[in-house]
This record gives C-alpha cells, sequence and structure tokens, in this order.
C-alpha cells in the first residue's frame, strides 16, 4: 500500500503529457458537437485512498513514536445523485509500532517496550459537487459526516486487561476537488479535519498531556473509479 | 583432593606468619589499621540466622547506641544535634580572596585555620579548637560577606533497626512487584553503577590488623586491651560471586581516607544485598537489580572504625556531613548512575527557607544537586523518628536530607511501609516524604515482617556488647540472611528499580523520579501525602512506562 500514492502521481504525472501529445496536424473539420450526455440520476463510484494524517494529539504520538503524523490506507464507495450529491462510506486503517513512554517536565522519555496502535476509522460522509464552467474536469466538493473510529493498542508484557480495544464516534469536514483523468478514472485530493474524542485522555501518555482528541488534520488522494 | 586442601592450610600458615612478623614490629603507640587486601579464607554463610536478638529497645541495640556515642566524643549542639568537634564546614563565595577568607576565619574563631581542602569537595574545612563551640563559630562565619554558607559537621547515622533473622519468604520484593518487572528485564541492570553511600561493603576478603586498646562504655564499663589481632574478612558471597569482584567499581572510604571500604557494621552490606543481591543461583537472597555493578563509599563511621583507629585518632575518624558531601561528589564523578543514601539526621523544618541555621546541611545539598546536575539519580532514607521525641524538634522531626531530597528533582525520599502496606511505625511522615517501599516491621507480623538480606551474623561481629570477660575480637568472614528493617531498608528498593530504569534507557534523574511517582500505588489518603508521598513503588509498572491511551 505504500506505493499507491507514488504510482498514483506517476500516473497523474503521465497523464498531462499523453493528453498534450496531438496527432499530425490536419485540416479542421467541423463536425457535430455530441451533445453531452445527461448524467444518471444515481452512480456508484469505488475508491481507494492514500491519507497522511498529523494527529492533533501532537504530544503523545510524539512520545509513543517519535513523530505527529502517519499514513492511513483505505477504501470505499461514493453515491453519487445527479452529478451534484454524494454520501461516501469509507474504511481504512492506520498501525504504527512505537515504544512504551512518559512524558516528564513535558519532554518525552520512552522505555524500550514496543507498542503498535492500530487505528480504524468507519467514515460516512456527505457533500456537494460543484462545477467550474472554464474547468469541466475539475470538480470541487465539501463535504461533512461522521465516523465510527476503532482504537487498538498492545503493548508487549501486557497483562489481561490492559491493552486497549475500543471505538468510539467522531465528526468529519473535508474539502478539495476531483479530476477526471479518464471517463471512468478521477483522481481526488482533499484535506480532512476529523475530531475524535472519548479514546485518548483518559489514561497513559495522552492524559499526561491533556490531549483527548484521537483525530487530527489529514490530507487525501483518492483514485476514484467510475462517471 | 588431599592437595586441594594443603594449599588452603599452606597460605593460612605463611600469611599468619607474616602477619606475626609484622606486628611485631609494632611500636605500642603504633595503632594504624593494616588491610592486607584478597589475603583470607572464603566467606562462611551460615544461611538463615534465627538466634540473634534484637528490637528498637532491646538491650543490646541501646547498647551500641551508647558505646558510639562513647566512643565518638561528638558535641551535641544547643539544637542538641551532635557534630564532630574541631571542624567547621565552610563555603567561601568564588569572589573571596584568600586574605579576607583568612579574615573571616580569624573575626570566627581564635584558633581557625582554613585546611589543605580535602579531595572531591567544593567546601572548605576550617579546623578549629576542639573545645569551641563549632555552631557557634559557623554562625560567626555566615554573618561575614565572604561566606555563602558554614556549618557544624553534623553526624549522620544509618537509618536501621537490626532484628531478629527468619526463615520466611521476602515478602518485600514481590511487594514491589520485582517478578515482573525481571521478566521486562532480565538482565537487572548491568550496565549501570550503583553507589552505595554507607558504612562501607563486604567486597572482598582481607586479614585485618588492628591493635585494640582498652575502652570504656558509656555507663562505664571497662573493656580490655586485646593488644594485636588477625581479624579474618571476607566478601559477601551473596554480593560477590566466587569468579571475583569485577561488579565492584571504584570503592573508597572517606570514614578513614582508604581506597578500601570495608563494611565493619553489616547495614552497608545488607543495603547493597537489596540493590544487587546475586540472584537465581540457588542460594540465599534476591536482590531488585542483581546485576548492577556496585561502587562502596564509606561515609558512616561503625563502632569498630572507631575501636581499629585508637583513641590517638579517633578525631580523624569520619562519618560527618562533609564526608557525605565528597562520597557524592566522588561517586557523581566516578561513575555511578544511582546512588543511595541509606542515612540521615534530624533538623528544623525550614531548612529550605533559612539554611544557613544550625542541623541544615547546605553542604549535602550542594553535593546532591552537584551529583544530579552529572546524571545521578539519589535516593534518600525518609528517617525513623515517627515515634521519637528528639529535641527540640519535637515527636516525628523533620529529616534533614530527605528534606532537601524534596526540594531537587532527581532525589527522591522514601518512607518505609510493612509487610501489609500499611505505614511502618517507625517512618518518619511530612510534607517532603515522596515515595514508599517496603522497610518492614515486627510490630503485627513478628520476625515475619523484616527486610532479610544477606551480612554479617553479628553475633561475631558485635562482641563489644559482650560483657568484659567474654569481649573478644570479631571476625567478619560469617555471614547469614539477616532481618532488619527501617527506612534504610526502603530506599534501595527504589535505587534498585531506578537502577533498572537507567539500563532501559531513561537517564534523566528527574524523569525517573517523575515515572517513579507517576507510576506508584497510591496509599493512604487519595493523591499525595505526608505518610505514603506518592505511594508504594511499583518496579514493573515503572518499567513498563505508559500506553498512548492507557
Amino acid at each position: 500500500m505504500k506505493t499507491a500514492i507514488p504510482a498514483l502521481l506517476v500516473a497523474v504525472a503521465l497523464a498531462a503529457p499523453a493528453a498534450a501529445q496531438r496527432p499530425p496536424q490536419r485540416p479542421p473539420v467541423r463536425a457535430p458537437v455530441p451533445p453531452v450526455p445527461p448524467a444518471p440520476p444515481i452512480s456508484f463510484r469505488p475508491f481507494v485512498v492514500g491519507t497522511e494524517e498529523s494527529f492533533a494529539a501532537i504530544d503523545t504520538f510524539d512520545a509513543g513514536f517519535g513523530h505527529t503524523y502517519g499514513p492511513f490506507f483505505g477504501g470505499g464507495l461514493q453515491v453519487l445523485f445527479r452529478d451534484r450529491f454524494y454520501l461516501e462510506l469509507g474504511a481504512s486503517r492506520f498501525k504504527q509500532t512505537g515504544q512504551r513512554a512518559f512524558l516528564s517536565g513535558g519532554r518525552p522519555f520512552r522505555v524500550g517496550i514496543p507498542l503498535t496502535a492500530t487505528i480504524t476509522p468507519l467514515e460516512v460522509t456527505g457533500g456537494y459537487r460543484f462545477r467550474l464552467r472554464r474547468l469541466p474536469r475539475v470538480r470541487p466538493y465539501v463535504g461533512a459526516g461522521f465516523g465510527s473510529y476503532g482504537y487498538r493498542e498492545t503493548s508487549e508484557f501486557s497483562d489481561a486487561g490492559e491493552n486497549v480495544d475500543t471505538r468510539h464516534s467522531g465528526t468529519v469536514l473535508n474539502g478539495g476537488a476531483e479530476f477526471r483523468l479518464h471517463r471512468w478514472v478521477g483522481l481526488g485530493a482533499d484535506v480532512q479535519y476529523t475530531h475524535v474524542p472519548g479514546i485518548l485522555g483518559l489514561g497513559g501518555v495522552s492524559q499526561q498531556a491533556g490531549e483527548n482528541d484521537l483525530g487530527g488534520v489529514a490530507v487525501r488522494v483518492k483514485l476514484v473509479v467510475g462517471r | 583432593m588431599r592437595g586441594f586442601r594443603a594449599l588452603p592450610v599452606c597460605a593460612t600458615v605463611l600469611v599468619a606468619a607474616g602477619l606475626v612478623l609484622t606486628l611485631r614490629g609494632q611500636t605500642a603507640g603504633d595503632w594504624r589499621l593494616q588491610i592486607l587486601e584478597h589475603v583470607g579464607l572464603p566467606a562462611i554463610d551460615e544461611g538463615m540466622i534465627a538466634d540473634e536478638s534484637h528490637t528498637p529497645s532491646s538491650p543490646e541495640t541501646l547498647r551500641r547506641a551508647a558505646l558510639l556515642e562513647a566512643l565518638l566524643q561528638d558535641r551535641a549542639g544547643a539544637s542538641g544535634g551532635h557534630y564532630r568537634p574541631g571542624r567547621v564546614i565552610v563555603k567561601f563565595r568564588d569572589e573571596a580572596a584568600m586574605p579576607d577568607r583568612r579574615a573571616a576565619v580569624r573575626a570566627a574563631s581564635d584558633t581557625g585555620e582554613i585546611a589543605v581542602r580535602p579531595s572531591y569537595a567544593d567546601f572548605d574545612i576550617v579546623r578549629i579548637d576542639p573545645a569551641e563551640d563549632a555552631e557557634e563559630a559557623a554562625s560567626m562565619l555566615r554573618q561575614r560577606p565572604e561566606v555563602q554558607y558554614a556549618q557544624a559537621a553534623y553526624r549522620v547515622h544509618a537509618l536501621f533497626v537490626p532484628n531478629d533473622p527468619v526463615y520466611a519468604q521476602q515478602w518485600n520484593l514481590p511487594m514491589i512487584n520485582m517478578e515482573k518487572a525481571w521478566d521486562i528485564q532480565p538482565q537487572a541492570g548491568s550496565a549501570i553503577t550503583v553507589a552505595v553511600i554507607d558504612t562501607g561493603m563486604a567486597y572482598e576478603n582481607a586479614t585485618i590488623t588492628p591493635t585494640l586498646q582498652s575502652f570504656r562504655s558509656r555507663n562505664g564499663t571497662v573493656y580490655p586491651a586485646l593488644g594485636p589481632v588477625v581479624i579474618p574478612y571476607s566478601a559477601a558471597p551473596q554480593l560477590v560471586s566466587a569468579t571475583g569482584s569485577s561488579r565492584i567499581v571504584a570503592p573508597y572510604d572517606f570514614v578513614n581516607e582508604r581506597a578500601t571500604p570495608l563494611d565493619f557494621d553489616g547495614h552497608g552490606t545488607h543495603v547493597s544485598g537489596t540493590i544487587g543481591q546475586l540472584t537465581n543461583d540457588g542460594i540465599g537472597t534476591a536482590g531488585v537489580a542483581f546485576n548492577v555493578k556496585l561502587m562502596p563509599v564509606k561515609v558512616l563511621a561503625s563502632e569498630w572504625d572507631l575501636l581499629f583507629a585508637g583513641f590517638t585518632n579517633i578525631s580523624n575518624v569520619g562519618g560527618s556531613d562533609d564526608d557525605v558531601a565528597r562520597g557524592l561528589r566522588y561517586a557523581a564523578d566516578n561513575g555511578a548512575k544511582v546512588i543511595n543514601m541509606s542515612l540521615g539526621s534530624s533538623g528544623p523544618a525550614n531548612c529550605a527557607t533559612n539554611p544557613n541555621q544550625n542541623d541544615c546541611s547546605p553542604v549535602i545539598e550542594a553535593a546532591l544537586r552537584y551529583a544530579v546536575g552529572k546524571g545521578c539519580f539519589i535516593t534518600i532514607a525518609g528517617g525513623n523518628e515517627f515515634e521519637d521525641n528528639v529535641p527540640p524538634f519535637g515527636v516525628n522531626p523533620t529529616s534533614v536530607l530527605a528534606e532537601i531530597a524534596s526540594r531537587i528533582p532527581g532525589v527522591v525520599s522514601v518512607a518505609a511501609v510493612d509487610r501489609g502496606k500499611n505505614h511502618a511505625y517507625y517512618s518518619s511522615t511530612g510534607s517532603y516524604i515522596e515515595l514508599s517501599a517496603p522497610g518492614g516491621s515486627e510490630r503485627g507480623f513478628g520476625s515475619a515482617g523484616f527486610v532479610r538480606q544477606q551480612t554479617f551474623d553479628s553475633n561475631l561481629t558485635d562482641t563489644f556488647l559482650l560483657s568484659p570477660s567474654e569481649f573478644h575480637a570479631p571476625r567478619f568472614d560469617v555471614f547469614g540472611n539477616i532481618g532488619y528493617i527501617g527506612t534504610s531498608m526502603a530506599a534501595p528498593h527504589v535505587a534498585g528499580v531506578a537502577a533498572m530504569l537507567m539500563q532501559q534507557g531513561v537517564t534523566d534523574p528527574a524523569a525517573i523520579e517523575d515515572l517513579l511517582e507517576k507510576t506508584a500505588i497510591d496509599l493512604g489518603a487519595a493523591g499525595r501525602d505526608d505518610t505514603f508521598g506518592f505511594g508504594l513503588v511499583d518496579a514493573r509498572n515503572a518499567l513498563r512506562g505508559l500506553g498512548l491511551a492507557k
């Protein structure tokens, strides 16, 4: 999955020069402009998504992993209504191994015991897609929704009940644009904000840091299949 | 087999012959103690010893205290604190020129002279007439602009109450969750050096040859002179493996100013055992961080240190604040990463706001800050005077060093709990208590409530407790698993856990204190309280640190 984003970017880069290539110049032929087919009243568009999230719980993630961001990979299904409104169901996953740690004087100290955190968001968002007359291949959109966020934390040398396996709800806001690469393929990029209370802040480093939001701000790249 | 036995016999004969020749060469006035290192037979391990009987108010304990007081020739200050006569500890301001310093000393004492600065000291010793009041001289020096602080050389003492050894489980180690801590870190601190600032340590075999003079106990009992004697001394077999003493680092004796800090008391060896008793060898008792390197730093004088020194040299025998301060600096400069101080003294409660008063120890506070600055984490016993009335400070007086500990991140004061996780009856309480650990108590538990480690069989070392007719030379080569109680026993538990934390890469002393306090098991009133501090240290919780969410 780590190669998905670079591959996607390469595809986008190759797509633009290809589009710019033209066959040898011919005399212009006036052909009748085919009518734009009307958008179907409803269409289903599967997608895969790669996300790089900057976590709101900066001190917590810095203590455990040494950095405050991390990748999510996943996919989902987007349902378009008359090409303007959409409902999107997505699932993704973050998994990283760091160390158990603690904060002292605001500084993180790791104790050398491996800790693995897994976040599995299930998100439902709805939104609106704008039309740009001059750029028909670009469709800006904004959306909002909610999600259910699973959080699993396991450590070595844990006794029963000491690991964490829980799920809480959160809210989602996003906005970006989709670029049509092909009649059936679109590439979307957006910024997504999530707020996920109820998991962090009740114990551990996050409680020390006074951080209770498992969400953050993410940059997402989506490859959408469908019209 | 015959040849195998003949070897130690021949060695013993040769050593004895050498000693006879050596001792015959001594004159009557030559009281110097000779220590022949690495010369001696292996120790005798008696295992559990149950035939000793000492309680806090037992005749043996009282007689030991009386003898020490009679031998030390200390003076009692205006507040009742005991100090070494003939000296004042002075820290001059850096900008004060030598002529000004001398003028300040002369203004405070007609006989005052600045002595050659001792090693591992950032302070000076001003020698005065032993008949002079050192507290008065210190007070006058403190008035001078050239002086940062001045204090009498207050005597510190070990904070323990020896008691009956028993055949029972070491309840103290499971209480702090050591089994699971060892699962996490089987190497148990192998890369860390722990300095034990105490009465010394039984860390090597030796033969010692003092000349024992007649002495008088405090109640007037006269003990006969034994003359030159040959005393066997052995390393504690559960402290130093039979393969040698490679775990021993930079030993030093500030009491007698020599490089052989042999323990003639048993306290330092017991404390060292709690920190690093050899473990998983199928014999004896276990220790917390059983693979650490140990640095014996002797700053406490025992009865035998004084008797071995002879009365002509007894004023040179240390055991006061300046020795503790030098010991701290020495340990920090020679690679110790954890320092245990199972010692203390009583004093006023307001040394924090007014350190320049009698019975405070600014010289030790400065040394503690120096050691922490060098990366050392330090544990200090919280005090054993909860039930004691110490004039003029009253019942449950402030333990001066523990109070200092509470003001320095990276230095922690440790109270004691009994086998039931209750407040141990002797453990001092106050706003300065930061953590608790097993210190043991016989109340409610009898002999099963003691903290047991390997140390000398005091039946064979404390012969000064016998009647004069039975008095004989001690031997320091017979060991057993002896029960002690006190905050002296509590502090080394925390030191051992701290060493294991250092081994896991947490090297910041303040962070170690922080983690130990955050992961302690809360006892007593919710949150920090004056009896248990932040609670009972939990080795497993500390070594695991915290998760992100839990």
